[in-house]
C-alpha cells in the first residue's frame, strides 16, 4: 500500500510541479490581473461572456482604439502610461461555481501567478470565500457584479466594489413608479412575483422595504420555484387581484412561462416591470421580445447614443462575440476591470499598497463609463457610490434606454402592451 | 523491520509536508485539502464500506456540521469550531431518524432513500430564514481570536485534519478487529445469514450509520473553518454525497486506507485540472477529472489498493 501511494503521489506532484510553478512574471514588465469566473458549472455562459468583456478591455488598453482613446485617457494603447507603458495580462481562473474552488483559485492567482489584483468572482458566496482570501494577502479585490449586501459589511480593506446592489435596483423602480404617478397612473395597487432562491428573495425583500419607505404598498407577493412546468395558478391569482403594477424577479425558463401564460389567460397589468435576469436572457429577447411590448427594466447597460463609451465597447465586443451584445452582466464585469486598470495606471507599481490607495482614491465621471453608472467614487467600505441603473423599455423586440434622461434614447409608452 | 521503516518513513514525511512545501502556501494548501476529503471518505467507509450500506446522502451529515459551526457563530457569536459537538450530536439524532426507517430497506432501495433525504434537506435549507436562505451564511470576515481558526498559512489547518484523521482512522482499526467489525463485515456479505446466526443486524447497521454521520458532520464543521461560507448548495448538495462515494470507492471501499488513497488521487487531480485546464472555460477539467475516474474504474474496479492485493496474492502463490 504505500509504495502504490507514494508513486501515485509522487506522479501527481510531478505533474502539478511543471504546471503550477511557473516564472512570477511571465511576459517581460506585464501586469498581471488575476480574474475568477465561472467558466464551467450553471453559471458557465454568463463567466464565459464576462471573460469574453474583459479581454476586450485589455485588448483596448493594451493596443488602443482610436475612437475611444477620444473619450477614455487608457485607450490609446501601448499599455499603461503611469506604469512604465505595462501591458495587462489577464490570468483566468474557474470557480467551477463553489466557493471552495473559488477561494482555491484565489490563493493559487495570488500566491503562484503573484498576480497585482484580483477580479471577480460572479455568484455573491464565491465572491465571500475569494476576497477573503485577498484580505488576508492584503492583494486589492474588485467586484463587478456580486450583489449580497453582507459582502461590504465585513469591514474589508481591499475589496472594492464596483457594481450597484439590489437597493439601488429598487430606488431606479421607485423612482420610475413615482414619475408615472405623478404623470397621473394609478400605482396604488402592486404586486410582487419572485423565484424563490437567493436572487429572487433577496431581490424581492429589498424592493418591497424601499417601496414601503417610499409610499408604495406592495399588497401581492407570490414566490414560485424558477423550475416550475406550470404558472397558471399563479396568474389566475394575479388576474384576480389585477393589479396596476406588477414587478417579476426571475430566471429564464419561468419568464417565458410567465409571458405565454398571460397571454392565454389574456390578463396584463398597467406597468409591468421585470428585474433583468431572464426577461433580459438574449434567448428571452430574441424568442418572446414582440410579447412583451412595453416592458419595463433595468440594466448596467445602454449602448445609448453612437459613439458613446459604451456603443464603442459594444462593437468591438460584438465583434469578438460573433454576433452577441454587451449584456448587464457582462458590462459590470468589463467595468471593473477599467477601473482596476485605471487605479494600477494612477498608482504607478504593482505593489499592493499602492494599487490599494488608488482604488481608494478613484474618481472616474459619467462620461467614461461604460456600464451605465453615474461614475465610480468608493466609499470606506469599499461600495461604489456612483452605481446605477438605467431603466429601459421593450420596444419592438429591443430593449431601449428610457432613464434617466442623460443617458435615454426614448421617450417611455404606457400602459404596457404586450403582445 | 523493513515494513516498519516504510512505515516509519511515510508517517515522517507525512508530518512534515508542511514544513517541505513551506515555499507554496497552493501545495501546502493541497495537503489540508486531502486529509479533509478523506475525513468524509474515511467516515463514510464505516457505513457504506464496512457494512455495506451505500449511502449517497452523506452531504446531509457534512451541511449539518457545517451549518452547526456557522449557526454558532452567526447567532450567538461563538467561535466556528465550537459548533462542532453539536453538529455532531444533531447528526446522530439525525441519522438515527434516517437510518431506523431506511436502514430496513436492501441495496438501491437505501442509496434512494437516501439521496431523496438529502435533497430534501438541501431545499428545506434554502427556505429557513434561521440558515441564512438560499443565500447562506458567512463565517467570521475578521479573525477575532485564535479559535476562529482564520490563519493564513494552511500548515494550521493541516494538522488539525491529521490529528481527526489519526482518530477516525483509529477508531476505525479499533471496529475492524471488534466484534462489531465482523458483525458489520458479516452483514455487508449476506444480511439475512448474518441474522440467522444472531446478528442482530437492524441495531449494527444503525450504530455504523450514525458513527459514520458523526464523523461526516465534523469533516463539514472544519470545511467550515477553513473556507468561512456555507449555503444550500455547498452544504447539502449532492456533489458532495457523490464525491464523498466516488472517493472511497477508487480507493477501495471497506478498507481502512481506501478512502485516504482515494483522496490522495482524486484532491490532486481536481485542483491540478481546474488550475491548468479551468482557465480556458473550455469545461476541459471535469473532462479530464471523469476520463480519469472511468480508466480507473474500469481497470481497479475494487479500488486501487486492490493492486496491492492482487500483489500479495501473486506473491502467496
Amino acid at each position: 500500500m504505500a509504495k502504490t501511494t507514494r508513486r501515485m503521489t509522487m506522479t501527481g506532484a510531478a505533474a502539478l510541479a511543471a504546471g503550477l510553478i511557473r516564472p512570477a512574471m511571465a511576459q517581460d514588465g506585464a501586469v498581471k490581473i488575476g480574474v475568477i469566473y465561472p467558466l464551467s458549472g450553471n453559471s458557465a455562459t454568463a463567466g464565459n461572456y464576462s471573460k469574453m468583456a474583459l479581454e476586450v478591455g485589455a485588448d483596448v488598453v493594451n493596443n488602443g482604439n482610436a475612437d475611444l482613446a477620444k473619450l477614455i485617457p487608457l485607450a490609446k494603447g501601448g499599455g499603461l502610461p503611469g506604469l512604465k507603458n505595462a501591458k495587462i495580462q489577464l490570468v483566468f481562473a474557474d470557480n467551477q461555481g463553489t466557493p471552495a474552488a473559488g477561494q482555491n483559485q484565489a490563493l493559487r492567482l495570488i500566491t503562484e501567478e503573484k498576480v497585482a489584483a484580483l477580479i471577480g468572482a460572479y455568484q455573491s458566496g464565491v465572491t465571500l470565500t475569494a476576497s477573503a482570501i485577498a484580505e488576508r494577502h492584503g492583494i486589492p479585490f474588485v467586484n463587478g457584479e456580486s450583489v449580497a449586501a453582507n459582502l461590504t459589511e465585513r469591514g474589508f480593506k481591499w475589496f472594492f466594489r464596483v457594481t450597484p446592489v439590489a437597493l439601488d435596483f429598487a430606488r431606479a423602480y421607485s423612482d420610475f413608479l413615482k414619475v408615472q404617478k405623478a404623470a397621473g397612473r394609478k400605482t396604488d395597487n402592486i404586486a410582487l412575483v419572485h423565484e424563490n432562491t437567493e436572487y429572487g428573495n433577496s431581490v424581492g425583500s429589498v424592493i418591497v422595504d424601499q417601496f414601503k419607505k417610499d409610499g408604495f404598498a406592495v399588497g401581492t407577493k407570490i414566490a414560485y420555484s424558477a423550475n416550475s412546468s406550470d404558472v397558471q395558478p399563479q396568474v389566475l391569482q394575479l388576474k384576480e387581484k389585477n393589479p396596476d403594477v406588477l414587478i417579476f424577479i426571475s430566471y429564464t425558463s419561468d419568464a417565458i412561462l410567465y409571458t405565454k401564460t398571460m397571454k392565454e389567460l389574456n390578463w396584463k397589468p398597467g406597468i409591468m416591470i421585470a428585474d433583468n435576469a431572464g426577461f433580459n436572457d438574449p434567448a428571452f429577447v430574441k424568442s418572446l421580445g414582440s410579447q412583451v411590448e412595453g416592458l419595463i427594466n433595468r440594466s448596467a447597460f445602454s449602448a445609448g447614443k453612437a459613439g458613446s463609451v459604451p456603443d464603442l465597447f459594444n462593437k468591438i465586443y460584438t465583434k469578438k462575440t460573433g454576433g452577441d451584445e454587451l449584456d448587464d452582466v457582462s458590462v459590470r464585469g468589463l467595468q471593473a476591470f477599467m477601473v482596476l486598470a485605471d487605479a494600477l495606471n494612477r498608482a504607478g507599481s504593482t505593489e499592493p499598497a499602492k494599487i490599494q490607495a488608488a482604488l481608494k482614491a478613484t474618481d472616474l465621471p459619467a462620461s467614461q463609463m461604460v456600464a451605465g453608472y453615474d461614475g465610480v467614487k468608493f466609499d470606506d467600505k469599499g461600495q461604489n457610490v456612483k452605481a446605477a441603473s438605467v431603466v429601459t423599455q421593450m420596444r419592438g423586440g429591443k430593449y431601449v434606454t428610457i432613464a434617466p434622461k442623460e443617458r435615454a434614447t426614448a421617450e417611455v409608452i404606457l400602459p404596457y402592451k404586450g403582445w | 523491520m523493513k515494513r516498519w521503516l516504510l512505515w516509519g518513513v511515510l508517517g515522517a514525511l507525512v508530518l512534515a509536508y508542511p514544513l517541505l512545501t513551506e515555499g507554496s502556501a497552493v501545495w501546502q494548501r493541497l495537503g489540508a485539502l486531502v486529509l479533509l476529503a478523506a475525513i468524509g471518505a474515511s467516515a463514510w467507509n464505516i457505513v457504506g464500506g464496512y457494512a455495506g450500506q451505500v449511502s449517497v446522502g452523506h452531504a446531509v451529515f457534512f451541511g449539518f456540521g457545517a451549518y452547526s459551526a456557522v449557526v454558532v457563530y452567526t447567532h450567538l457569536q461563538w467561535p466556528p469550531i465550537a459548533g462542532a459537538p453539536i453538529g455532531m450530536i444533531l447528526s446522530m439524532l439525525v441519522a438515527a431518524a434516517i437510518g431506523v426507517p431506511t436502514l430496513r430497506l436492501a441495496g438501491h432501495y437505501f442509496s434512494m432513500a437516501t439521496i431523496a433525504v438529502g435533497e430534501l434537506v438541501r431545499v428545506l435549507s434554502s427556505t429557513s430564514d434561521f440558515l441564512g436562505g438560499a443565500q447562506g451564511l458567512g463565517g467570521p470576515a475578521m479573525p477575532r481570536s485564535v479559535f476562529d481558526l482564520s490563519f493564513i498559512s494552511a500548515a494550521p489547518f493541516y494538522y488539525i485534519f491529521l490529528a481527526v484523521l489519526t482518530l477516525l482512522l483509529g477508531l476505525t482499526w479499533w471496529i475492524e478487529r471488534s466484534r462489531m467489525g465482523f458483525y458489520l463485515r458479516a452483514i455487508k456479505d449476506s444480511e439475512r445469514a448474518a441474522r440467522s446466526l444472531g446478528v442482530s443486524a437492524g441495531q449494527y447497521k444503525l450504530y455504523a450509520y450514525m458513527l459514520s454521520g458523526a464523523f461526516a458532520s465534523l469533516a463539514g464543521s472544519l470545511y467550515l473553518c477553513m473556507f468561512g461560507f456555507v449555503d444550500p448548495e455547498s452544504g447539502f448538495g449532492i456533489l458532495i454525497s457523490v464525491k464523498i462515494v466516488v472517493m472511497a470507492a477508487l480507493g477501495g471501499a471497506g478498507q481502512l486506507f481506501g478512502p485516504l488513497v482515494g483522496a490522495l488521487i482524486l484532491v490532486p487531480l481536481e485542483e491540478l485540472s481546474n488550475s491548468l485546464l479551468g482557465g480556458q472555460g473550455a469545461g476541459l477539467t471535469f473532462v479530464v477529472y471523469g476520463a480519469i475516474i472511468v480508466i480507473i474504474a474500469r481497470f481497479l474496479p475494487s479500488g486501487l489498493l486492490s493492486l496491492l492485493e492482487r500483489r500479495k496474492v501473486t506473491r502467496a502463490d
